[in-house]
């Protein structure tokens, strides 16, 4: 089919015009990129995976997909005008199943986060556990790049939501003792709303609770 | 020297090397970058950080292909990532000043050819565009696309003839240009 739209006159105008037109790159400045890059090299921190983070980072990863998979077949079910057909007990009880796994997993990531956060805020006002908090954010912004980077970032509440949370955990993964930038991070968290937005996706109660609304 | 010899040289630390393998290079990262993201401080963000991870992560060029091949695979790797990141965000303050301009929009007058070209390419879907963009405006092979962008070098042909024909119909204006 796209055969029959072989212009080699058109190919060749649209060729000549968008090589002239279309975003023209100025010279490249070599030195001042080769300047930032080295800086950046010797600035670099390096973070080694020990063996038990190798292991939550493959956690995560299962996670994720595990959500993405779940949602995406969950939406492929879906019909058309949102009718929801009278399901079979089988899938009816497979559904079931796939949502409380997305629930249970998406309501451990964001307790755990509610939890680090609220913790950050009332304590991270030494050196001390400015690092351990830096290195629990790194933790945190895997997950969260992770899922942001999945199928499961497509819901724009949740996306919503990890964008802000990425934001703050890069925040703090930089941290190097400061107190200057505790404050301005919790600035930042209390103008955002971050807490309180965390807070409403979580479900009241206990165990595996809907996390509908929120996410 | 050749690339092998100094690839080797880079990685057993000789900082000459690396500056020599950055200066080969650079010029057609950037560019694909800046063609790509239609913006400076973006290209040259994207350039640093592309040479960042293949300095970083040397170690693993085994060489099997040519270490241009692989140096693309990174920069497009890193480009689109990183316009994803910032569509979003942008979208965000779209979201918002479009809700402050209702009532105030205006009829825009007929944009020339570049801005046509430029909207027209800007529009078409990100694969469509990044193939677009690295054939027909930078040079690069379909097999050269195909290995940086792990999709076959059918695939590659396939969506910059999509790519034409959409471009086609939305330019059909400056027809009188190429008949």
């Amino acid at each position: 089919m796209t055969d029959q739209h072989e212009d080699p006159k058109f190919e060749q105008w649209l060729k000549d015009v968008a090589r002239t037109a279309y975003h023209a790159p100025r010279p490249t400045p070599r030195e001042e990129m080769w300047a930032r890059i080295q800086d950046a090299r010797r600035h670099k921190h390096v973070i080694e995976l020990r063996p038990w983070m190798r292991w939550a980072v493959a956690a995560a990863a299962v996670l994720v997909l595990g959500i993405g998979i779940g949602r995406w077949t969950v939406r492929q079910q879906q019909p058309a005008g949102g009718v929801t057909p009278v399901a079979s007990g089988t899938d009816a009880s497979r559904d079931s199943s796939r949502d409380l796994a997305y629930e249970v997993a998406a309501t451990q990531y964001l307790s755990r986060t509610e939890a680090f956060l609220t913790s950050f805020r009332a304590d991270a006002h030494t050196p001390a556990s400015s690092a351990r908090f830096a290195t629990q954010a790194r933790d945190l912004l895997t997950t969260t790049q992770l899922m942001l980077d999945s199928p499961a970032g497509s819901d724009p509440h949740l996306r919503a939501l990890l964008e802000d949370l990425e934001l703050v955990l890069v925040q703090i993964s930089e941290l190097n003792g400061g107190a200057h930038d505790t404050d301005l991070i919790t600035q930042g968290m209390n103008e955002s709303n971050v807490l309180p937005k965390l807070r409403s996706a979580i479900p009241a109660g206990p165990g595996p609770v809907r996390t509908q609304g929120a996410l | 020297m050749d690339e092998s010899q100094l690839i080797a040289r880079v990685r057993a630390g000789d900082s000459a090397a690396q500056r020599a393998l950055y200066d080969a290079h650079v010029d057609r990262v950037y560019r694909l970058a800046f063609r790509l993201a239609g913006d400076d401080a973006l290209a040259q963000d994207f350039t640093q950080e592309t040479f960042i991870r293949a300095f970083d992560r040397l170690g693993s060029f085994r060489g099997d292909a040519a270490f241009s091949t692989w140096l693309h695979t990174i920069t497009t790797t890193v480009v689109l990532n990183g316009l994803r990141k910032v569509k979003r965000l942008r979208q965000r303050e779209t979201d918002i000043d479009d809700a402050q301009a209702i009532g105030v929009m205006k009829r825009e007058s007929e944009p020339d050819l570049k801005m046509r070209l430029t909207k027209a390419i800007d529009e078409l879907p990100e694969g469509y565009r990044t193939v677009f963009v690295m054939h027909d405006v930078e040079g690069y092979t379909h097999e050269e696309i195909g290995a940086a962008l792990g999709v076959e070098t059918g695939t590659s042909k396939a969506q910059l003839s999509r790519a034409r024909a959409k471009l086609r119909v939305v330019l059909a204006d400056f027809a009188g240009e190429w008949t």
